[in-house]
Parts: C-alpha cells; sequence; structure tokens
C-alpha cells in the first residue's frame, strides 16, 4: 500500500517526510509533479496523497500558488474524487499554501477560489523555531492519536504562514469542527497572538484547518521534524524519558493506521 | 593559426610590438587586471606562437592568472626586508605540510578538489568548503551573498556530495555608525547586515539546506570591507568520489543559461574598492536563483548513483574557461570546445563573454560519448537546460571555436602556470601602551552590558530567519535546550541507520590581530577546536578562511606569513590536518585595510550522537569545575572593548595545557561523568557561566579565589580574561571521583570553583569573599536577548 | 484577433500588516528620509491576445483571482491597452 508524495521544483522536505512515513510501516514514494501530469502515474494507484514543504516554484507569485495552478490545470477533479472516496490527503507547509490556493481546504464548494489565505508573516521574516499546539479536535484521520486539548511540540519554518479568513469563514470553520491546531503558550493557554508563540500572526492562532470530513489536512508546521527524540529541542535531557518517538511521528503513524484499517 | 576568416566577433589584440607602457594601457583598456610581468610573459609567449592574440585569448589570462584562481600569493616567493627568502610558497610550505606530515588515512582529499573529503564511515565521506565572497557582498549585500551559498553548495555537488549543512561567518561595521562618517561608494553596516542575512536565509532555505552553524562579529576594522565567508558540508558514498574523465569525454553544461552577469567576477575579487566600485563593478555581481540549483542538486545526484559522467566541477570564478581548463589538466590533456553552443540568454553575448561569464547555477560534466543519451534525459527530466559544447582531446591544447572559426588555441600548460611572485614582508610589533583602570564598582551591570552587546548577544533575530530544521537531522541546533541558548558546535546525524554524527564548529578571533596575528590564528585554532569537543566531537579536520588587505604592501604580506606560520605550528601541535581553504586578499578601502580575519572551520565525528553534549545545566548540587590556566590576558578582549580600553596582552597558546583540558573533557563525555560543557572565549569566565545559567533551569554559584590563575590578583581579570584552553564542566556528582582521576592522569590544569543550584540565578564571589554578582536567570536572558536589532 | 497589453498591480489589502513594508521604511528613515505609510506591491506585465473586444476586462479580473492576488488577502489593480503590431 503506497503513499504517494508529490514533488515540484523547489520542494525540499520529500526525503524526511517519506522516512517518516516508512518509520509508521507503510511504503511511501516520491514522485515529481509533471508525472502526474503527462498522466504517466496514475494518483489513484495511492491510498494517500502527501503535498511536502519546500518553496516550489520559488514561491513565485504567492507561495503555493503557482504549483497550485499546475494541479488545478489538470488535476483537480481526480483530486476532488480521491479525496471523496476518503483517501488522506495532508498538506505541509508548502503544501498547506497549495492545498489553501486549490480550494481543496477548507474544502466546501467546487469553484477553486480560495477562501481562506496564508499570508507573510507579520514579522516581515521568514521564521524557523519550535512552536507549542493545542490540537482542538481529534475527530479525524490525522490526530486520532491525540486526546482532544494535548499539547504538541513541533517546528515551524515558514515566511508565509500568516492564516487569514472572514469573521463569517472562521465561525463556519469553528463551528464545523475544522480547525485542527493552535499556536498556545508552553503552559496550553491560547497564545492570543503572542509573537513568538503564535509565530506569524494568524487570525485565531490557526496553525492547521482540516476539510468538514476530516480526511484533509493541512499545518503549517512539520511533523516529519519531529520524528524521532533525537530531533527534539529538549534532547539529550529527553534521553532519561525513553520515548522514542516525537510528536510528528503520532500524525504520520494516524494517518498509516487509518489507510490499512479502510483499504486493506 | 589555422582558419584565418573573418572572426565574428573576435578583436585581434596587437601585442607583439607593444613596449611596457602600451601593455599596461592594453590591460586597463580591456579590464584584464594583470601586472607587466604577466603581460610581458603572455607576450613573449605570442612572440614564440608568431602571432598576435585574439581578445578571447587575453581574456583567458585575466580570468586563469587571477588571484581568485591561482593563489599567487600563497604560492608565491616572499622575502623580507633584505631580499632574504622568508617563505617560498606558504600554500606548499605551512598549510599542506600539516596534512602530509600527519598522513592520516581518514583523509580523502585535501587542497585539491573544489571540496575537502574525510571518510564519515566504511561506506560514506564528507566534503566540506567554506568560500568567500566579500566583494560581491559589499556592492550588492543580497545577492552577493546568496550567489556566495549558491557558489559554495556546487563546490561540494562538484565532488559528488549531497549537500547537508550549510554554515555562515559574517563580519561587519558596528550597527550604530553615524551615517555622516561613512565614505561615498561604502554602504553603511545596518543596510550590509540586513541584505546579506536576507540572501544568505534566501539561498539556503529555497535550496532546504539547513544553516547549522556560524559567528557574527562587529568591529570599526569592517566598515570599509564587510566579510561574508559561506560554507557548505555534503556527504558523498566514497566509492563514487573520483575522476575517470578521458580524451574523447563529451563536455556538456548544464543548468542556467549564460548570460552577461558576473562578467569579470574572479578578477573583481582581487582589486580594491573604492567610490567607483559600484558602478564598474555591477556587471560582476551575479544574480541567484536557488530553485534552479534545487534541481541541479536533484540531476547531480541521479547522474552520480547512475554513473553517467565521469567528472564533474562547478563553474565558479573565471566560469568556463577555468572550468574547462582545469578539467582538461585533470586529465592530462586538452579540450575543443564550440562557443556557439552554449545555451545563453541573451543573443548579442561576445564570445568572450561566453567564455568567462559567471552567471550561476550551471555546473560542468565529462560524459563518455556511450551515456550521453542517458545524461541527457536525466538532466531534462528535472525541468533542466543542458547543451553539448565539446570534447576532451589527447594533445594539450585548449582550442576554442565559434561558428567554425578557430578564436583560441593555447596549451594547457602555459594557461595553468603564471609567473611566480616575488613579493617583500615585513611585521613589527605594534607598540601598545599598557594602560591602567580601576577595577569596576558594579559586577551585575556589567555583566548584563556584556551580554547585551552586538558581540556576545544571541543571535536569535538572524538564526530564527535561516532554516536550521530542513533534512530533520539536526540534533544539536544553533539555539538550543529549554530556553534555546547559544550552542557551542552543532551536531548532524547524516544516516537513518547508524548513530554516528558529525560536529560542525567556527573559531574566529579577528580582535587580536590588531595585537598579533600569529596569536589571532592560533587562538582562531584553539576555539574551533575547543567548540567541537565541548558536544562531543574529536577526529577533527580544519579549513582556513583568509581574508586580509593588500598584499603588495609589505606590512599586509608581514602579518599574513605571521598567521600563516601559526596555522602551520598549531594545526601541527594538535594534530589536526588542513583539508581545504580560501583565502580574499586586496580587502581595502579609503578607511584602510580590513581588519584582518581568519576563520578556522572545524569538522569532527561523533561515534553515537546520543552521548552529545550541550551547555545547560542539567541538574542542581552537581560540581562545576574549570579547566585551563587563566593568565592575564584581556588584549583585544571583549571587556576591554566594552570599557574602552587599548592594550594588553593577547591571548596564548599553551599547547600542553590546551591539549590535556580536551582530552579530560573527550574522555569524560566518552564515560558519561558530565552534563554540561561550555568552552571560555568572548567576554571569558563571566560570560561562560552567564551563559550556561540563562540556558537552563538550573543556577549556579562560584567563587573566583578558586579559579587557578597567575598573576591575577582582580575579579575582573578573572571574570572576563579570554585565555585558550578553558572548558566550564558541570559534573555528575557521583562521578567526581572519576572526573578527578582522568584530569589527574591526563595532567590537566583544573579546579572545582562552585555548584549548580536549583534555582535559576547567577552568584559569583570575588577574590575578597563577597558577593560581587547577583542575577536571576530572567536578568541574564532579557539582557543577552535584547540585542542585535537592526 | 485584439491584442492587449496589459498591467497589473497587486497589494496586501490595507487592513493587513505589510511587513516588509515597515521594514523599507525603517530603512528609509535610517538614511534621513521623513517617509510614512510604506508598502510593498507586486506588479506584472503581460501581453494578452483576444478574440472578442468586450472580453477583457473580464478576462483579466479571472486572471487576477485564478492566480495574480488571493482576494481574501489581496487587492489588485490593471490596466489595459490595445495595440497593433
Amino acid at each position: 500500500m503506497n503513499i504517494l508524495v508529490i514533488r515540484a521544483p523547489g520542494t525540499n522536505c520529500d526525503v524526511e517526510t517519506v522516512r517518516g512515513i516508512k518509520e509508521c510501516g507503510l511504503n511511501a514514494i516520491t514522485v515529481h509533479t509533471d508525472k502526474l501530469l503527462e498522466g504517466s502515474i496514475d494518483l489513484f494507484e495511492f491510498y494517500a496523497l502527501v503535498i511536502p514543504g519546500g518553496f516550489s516554484y520559488g514561491d513565485s507569485v504567492r507561495a503555493g500558488a503557482i504549483w497550485a495552478a499546475k494541479l488545478n490545470s489538470k488535476l483537480l477533479n481526480s483530486l476532488r474524487d480521491f479525496i471523496d472516496d476518503g483517501r488522506p490527503v495532508l498538506g505541509i507547509c508548502n503544501g498547506f499554501q497549495v492545498l489553501v490556493e486549490l480550494g481543496l481546504l477548507p474544502g466546501w464548494n467546487d469553484n477553486s477560489t480560495p477562501s481562506v489565505a496564508l499570508a507573510p508573516n507579520i514579522s516581515g521574516k521568514f521564521e524557523c523555531r519550535w512552536i507549542n499546539l493545542r490540537v482542538a479536535n481529534v475527530n479525524n484521520v490525522f490526530l486520532r492519536y491525540f486526546s482532544k486539548n494535548s499539547i504538541l511540540r513541533l517546528p515551524i519554518a515558514h515566511s508565509e504562514g500568516r492564516f487569514i479568513a472572514s469573521k463569517n469563514i472562521l465561525s463556519i470553520l469553528e463551528k464545523n469542527g475544522q480547525i485542527a491546531f493552535k499556536y498556545c503558550l508552553p503552559n496550553g493557554k491560547p497564545a492570543d497572538m503572542l509573537y513568538p508563540f503564535n509565530p506569524n500572526g494568524s487570525i485565531m492562532d490557526i496553525a492547521g484547518i482540516m476539510n468538514p470530513a476530516g480526511n484533509v489536512l493541512g499545518l503549517m508546521p512539520h511533523p516529519e521534524r519531529a520524528v524521532y527524540f533525537w530531533q527534539l529541542p529538549t534532547f539529550p535531557s529527553n534521553i532519561a524519558a525513553k520515548t522514542y518517538f516525537g510528536d510528528g511521528y503520532w500524525i504520520f503513524k494516524s494517518m498509516c493506521d487509518y489507510i490499512i484499517e479502510h483499504f486493506q | 593559426m589555422r582558419n584565418r576568416g573573418i572572426r565574428q566577433g573576435v578583436l585581434q589584440v596587437k601585442l607583439l610590438a607593444a613596449d611596457d607602457e602600451e601593455l599596461l594601457k592594453l590591460n586597463s583598456q580591456l579590464n584584464l587586471n594583470l601586472s607587466l610581468k604577466e603581460l610581458k610573459t603572455i607576450k613573449k609567449y605570442f612572440q614564440k606562437l608568431g602571432r598576435e592574440p585574439f581578445d578571447i585569448e587575453l581574456y583567458s589570462f585575466s580570468q586563469l592568472w587571477s588571484e581568485h584562481c591561482r593563489h599567487k600569493v600563497f604560492r608565491g616567493l616572499i622575502l623580507d626586508e633584505n631580499g632574504n627568502i622568508l617563505v617560498d610558497d606558504m600554500l606548499k610550505s605551512y598549510i599542506a605540510k600539516v596534512t602530509e606530515e600527519l598522513n592520516y588515512s581518514w583523509v580523502i582529499s585535501f587542497l585539491k578538489d573544489n571540496a575537502g573529503l574525510i571518510s564519515f564511515d566504511d561506506e560514506y565521506s564528507i566534503a566540506v568548503k567554506v568560500e568567500t565572497h566579500n566583494h560581491p557582498s559589499a556592492i550588492d549585500p543580497f545577492g552577493g551573498a546568496a550567489t556566495g551559498v549558491g557558489g559554495v553548495i556546487r563546490d561540494v555537488l562538484g565532488v559528488w556530495a549531497s549537500p547537508i549543512a550549510l554554515i555562515d561567518v559574517l563580519c561587519f561595521g558596528p550597527l550604530n555608525t553615524p551615517y555622516k562618517s561613512i565614505p561615498k561608494g561604502i554602504k553603511h553596516p545596518k543596510y550590509l547586515f540586513r541584505g546579506v542575512v536576507k540572501g544568505i536565509g534566501f539561498y539556503g532555505n529555497n535550496m532546504g539546506i539547513p544553516t547549522v552553524a556560524g559567528a557574527i562579529c562587529f568591529d570599526k576594522g569592517y566598515i570599509g570591507n564587510v566579510v561574508v565567508y559561506a560554507g557548505c558540508i555534503g556527504l558523498v558514498p566514497t566509492v563514487k568520489y573520483g575522476f575517470w574523465a578521458k580524451p574523447g569525454d563529451q563536455i556538456v553544461i548544464v543548468g542556467n543559461s549564460t548570460g552577461r552577469d558576473g562578467i569579470h567576477g574572479a578578477s573583481f575579487a582581487s582589486s580594491i574598492l573604492d567610490e567607483r566600485s559600484e558602478e564598474v563593478s555591477r556587471p560582476a555581481v551575479q544574480i541567484p536563483d536557488p530553485i534552479v540549483e534545487e534541481k541541479l542538486r536533484r540531476a547531480v545526484i541521479k547522474i552520480r548513483d547512475e554513473d553517467l559522467a565521469s567528472g564533474i566541477t562547478d563553474l565558479g570564478g573565471g566560469g568556463l574557461a577555468v572550468a574547462v581548463v582545469e578539467l582538461a589538466d585533470r586529465i592530462g590533456g586538452g579540450a575543443k570546445i564550440f562557443l556557439d553552443k552554449v545555451h545563453v540568454r541573451e543573443s548579442n553575448l561576445l564570445p568572450w563573454e561566453i567564455w568567462i561569464s559567471e552567471s550561476q547555477e550551471r555546473m560542468l560534466f565529462s560524459v563518455p560519448k556511450s551515456k550521453i543519451n542517458r545524461f541527457l534525459e536525466t538532466v531534462y527530466s528535472e525541468n533542466l537546460e543542458a547543451s553539448v559544447i565539446g570534447e576532451f582531446t589527447r594533445d594539450r591544447w585548449i582550442r576554442v571555436y565559434y561558428f567554425n572559426n578557430l578564436i583560441c588555441e593555447v596549451e594547457t600548460d602555459f594557461l595553468l602556470h603564471p609567473p611566480k611572485i616575488v613579493r617583500k614582508a615585513k611585521w613589527s610589533k605594534p607598540i601598545l601602551v599598557e594602560s591602567e583602570f580601576e577595577e569596576p564598582e558594579d559586577y551585575g551591570t556589567l555583566i548584563l552590558k556584556l551580554l547585551s552587546s552586538d558581540d556576545i548577544c544571541s543571535r536569535e533575530p538572524v538564526i530564527r530567519t535561516y532554516d536550521h530544521e530542513v533534512q530533520g537531522n539536526t540534533v544539536i541546533k544553533p539555539l538550543h535546550g529549554f530556553f534555546a541558548g547559544p550552542s557551542d558546535a552543532a551536531v548532524i546525524k547524516p544516516l537513518n541507520n547508524s548513530w554516528k554524527g558529525l560536529v560542525i564548529s567556527v573559531g574566529l578571533k579577528p580582535w587580536y590581530s590588531r595585537l598579533d596575528p600569529y596569536w589571532m590564528a592560533a587562538s582562531s585554532i584553539d576555539e574551533a577546536l575547543r567548540n567541537n569537543i565541548c558536544v562531543g566531537g574529536r577526529r577533527i579536520a580544519i579549513l582556513d578562511n583568509f581574508t586580509w588587505g593588500n598584499p603588495e604592501k609589505p606590512d599586509r604580506l608581514g602579518s599574513l606569513v605571521r598567521a600563516v606560520k601559526a596555522c602551520y605550528d598549531f594545526a601541527k601541535g594538535f594534530e589536526v590536518p588542513f583539508i581545504s581553504g580560501k583565502d580574499s586578499l586586496y580587502n581595502e578601502s579609503p578607511l584602510g585595510p580590513i581588519l584582518e580575519t581568519l576563520l578556522i572551520t572545524a569538522v569532527g565525528i561523533i561515534p553515537d550522537i546520543r552521548m552529545a553534549v550541550t551547555i545547560d545545566l542539567k541538574a542542581s548540587k552537581n560540581p562545576l569545575y574549570l579547566t585551563g590556566l587563566t593568565l592575564p590576558e584581556l588584549g583585544g578582549s571583549r571587556y576591554m572593548q566594552i570599557i574602552e580600553h587599548d592594550g594588553g596582552s593577547v591571548p596564548k597558546v599553551d599547547l600542553k595545557i590546551s591539549k590535556s583540558s580536551m582530552n579530560l573533557i573527550r574522555e569524560s563525555i566518552d564515560k558519561g561523568y558530565v552534563n554540561a560543557v561550555h568552552d571560555l572565549s568572548d567576554g571569558g569566565l563571566g560570560i561562560s557561566i552567564s551563559e550556561m545559567v540563562l540556558s537552563s533551569q538550573y543556577g549556579a554559584e562560584i567563587w573566583l579565589d578558586k579559579v587557578v590563575s597567575r598573576n591575577i590578583n582582580r575579579d575582573d581579570f578573572l571574570l572576563f580574561s579570554e585565555s585558550n584552553g578553558r572548558f566550564l564542566v558541570e559534573v555528575k556528582r557521583n562521578f567526581e571521583d572519576n572526573f578527578i582521576s582522568i584530569a589527574e592522569k591526563l595532567g590537566a590544569v583544573f579546579s572545582k570553583i562552585g555548584y549548580t543550584l536549583s534555582n535559576n540565578c547567577l552568584l559569583i564571589h570575588g577574590l575578597k569573599g563577597s558577593l560581587i554578582v547577583d542575577l536571576s536567570g530572567d536578568d541574564l536572558r532579557n539582557a543577552w536577548k535584547s540585542g542585535l536589532r537592526a | 484577433m485584439v491584442k492587449y497589453k496589459v498591467k497589473v498591480e497587486v497589494w496586501l489589502k490595507d487592513n493587513l500588516v505589510d511587513a516588509e513594508g515597515k521594514m523599507v521604511e525603517e530603512s528609509l528613515k535610517d538614511l534621513g528620509y521623513n517617509v510614512q505609510s510604506v508598502r510593498v506591491g507586486k506588479s506584472y506585465s503581460f501581453n494578452l491576445d483576444l478574440s472578442n473586444d468586450s472580453l477583457v476586462e473580464k478576462v483579466v479580473d479571472e486572471i487576477c483571482r485564478r492566480l495574480l492576488a488571493n482576494p481574501v488577502k489581496d487587492k489588485y489593480f490593471f490596466k489595459v491597452m490595445r495595440y497593433e503590431e
């Protein structure tokens, strides 16, 4: 059972993303977007799609915009069928930006005009730091191994991650339970826009959202960089705790186990 | 020369009958940057050939004989004031000599390829290269720094290695320099700082290579010229490293199209900046495109893994001219090149411009004829452009054609052997008046002031703009621990199936140059090694990067010789080989020469990353030990700078004390006796202990009368002396006896100076027994994190 | 076939903090210029061929919404000009 990790020129997190998935017992392969567009590779050979981080097409126009336009031109309908079939789609960082640009997140309507946006960070800078996340909803494919309100530690690394939506859109997101994570303080209290706990100025501290069905997730933090204990900033003190995996592992594990449960 | 038709875009230059004055006039007309001696050598060569040269041939010499490409000063004959030989060929006599004499089996390639190589394990090797990009960054800080990073990544790709880490070391004028005091044509340090930092982040982040270590320093000696060092570390299966090209193999250029950017970059890198630099140098600045380089990386690795090429090199300084000639030399032959085959971005390029253009993101390959189709397919599948532009030949001539006309025909050997330069050097010890000053009264305030100074404060505002986590293998990060304190070195775990790690650190002590460049170099080596050893590094290899003033002036060259001599003495003394290096000379401005700067980069290994040690205190009630000897060495120290006093003694290196200290730390880490280690560096003991406390949730209490010192009877000297060879260590209390017995066995200088506390605070008792520092962790953190706002 | 030259400008909406603009503003102040409200935008120019003259505004608007701007965060303006070859 293969998972597809697609890449484009400028994608640079595919190797560690594949490694994280393989650690959970499923196989993952990286395929260039051109191969999918040519039709030489069929999306439906795969049970999940992961769009990894990077600077696809050099972030021209806007982060994710060109990649989304390429996918939009030939693959949008297949992607919608893929999602309707219940197969998981995970967008990490640049992948989140792509899902937003494609309209697959929040994933409400059939037109592909985005209804939310990821704007340049309010600090005006690229930000690479470990942040705290509070899990807002666990009823989905990716966060089943966490309990609601548990606090995760994951790193972010982006310059366009400020989540923006209108009040109206935000209230629908909240009502539908589509907010996956929010940035928080180390003690779990809301970051309330406080920098650097909310590292980019995202409205309502939103770090990741999903579609109403819970099989499409987009998030700015990088789970593939928090798979093992030795990747965490608490290393080497955390050796004593003897927990081998970091929080990122459990996101991949949840997705992989879901696939095994539903498609085998 | 055959083929005597009209040659498109090519000028014949009247050289054979030119006298010295005319030669020099030609030199400046064509912007060749050659010396009279070199021009005369070229004239003689063409007299022998019996024909006038074409412009493209002269431009070839301009590039291949540039200081940037041939290291003429390091390779030259240097005389003292009386005309006696001081040293012949510093590279051979000092730098390479260390590595040759040590003769380690784990050094795979040194001072030869685009990058140095050491073995990592049975299967893999590590490639390392550090470049300077000072001149371009002074003119265009964003583009200059970005292309510096791009260039050094291609150096590593140029030995078939996959880039796994970047480092950068930057030196600027003080950020608060008044705008009015800056001469015309020179940019303000703040502008340069912002641009350079942005450029480095832009390239490294886009490429997806983590920037894991580095340094930033400020000094008025950098107002006129900035320093931008960019380094790259790569991983290559050892069997894949090699060069198999043969005559008949095709020469293929891959990547960006060739344009007019970067024309004369290599000769520009060896000229002096002034008011005119901006206009004249604009074409020398290159335009960065990291996404093309990301595609190049994928292509290079695929070509390597499928054995589709017989040789590779990057197109760096001097462009095609330099790359083709150097590759031809490596196969012991020559080359035939058809310049009209090169893919270009402007149709009106002259042939010589194509030949020496330094357009970025291009690599040159030699490909056996039988593999050319598969090679090109692989390249095209990454959306890259490529052109087959010629082939290598058995005879040792470089022949360049443009639309069937032969426009350059020169011997490979002649192109690679400029006449040896002979230079005079003189160094006289500066006369420094030892200034006397009172001991300060308020040590708490002084420590906070030092912590918040631009030289010592947290580099967080810069480090956070570089992705140091991408690739997911960064174990010890540049900011680490509960409060993200400063790390001495970075640790990378490059292989999925092995716990073995790579340790990367730097040493940089430019301020000591004003006192004595010899001890500046020695201190830089000591610091780079100390930093590496702090986290658990060993089997260390080092790289040298010199940034100096105009070597045609005897005083500049005199101090350079002293620094290079120290490199031999101390690398040999510490038994660490040089594997690569690069120099940038002619760093001068209307404000005078640059502050003479040597960067030492150290790359070590750690057998198991799970034993790595960080600087943050890990528990309370553990003993704190200081190793090494504290001397009244405050010359060039951060303390003297902040109280604005000159003079003092430069820190020296006592090999015996430093080595026993280093061995003690290494052995204690291996045995698991220590919880935290930090070296004593800028700001001395006072700053090191502060950094250990501010990084952690615990505190420390120390007594200055317990410090092993000589000729010191004041608290400020004990706290802020920058003597080399010292470490501060949190020893696990149940292993204290074991630690002491190793220290005694090694004959190390050491003493217990205090304990860790459960409260996050710093208490220091002075020589008179009273408490002279009482600060909370928050005080220290707030001060340390307050600086570097630009 | 009708030929147009098109210029598009894309700006972050006024109610959103433009961090790059702020940084430019600071730098200009450092240089001694008394500037305020600096904002940074992107501009695009391209030639567009259309079969029907009346469509042009609609098509360029679509181009903006589908790629050049994200209407959630960006505002955009464009100018079109007919030309003959």
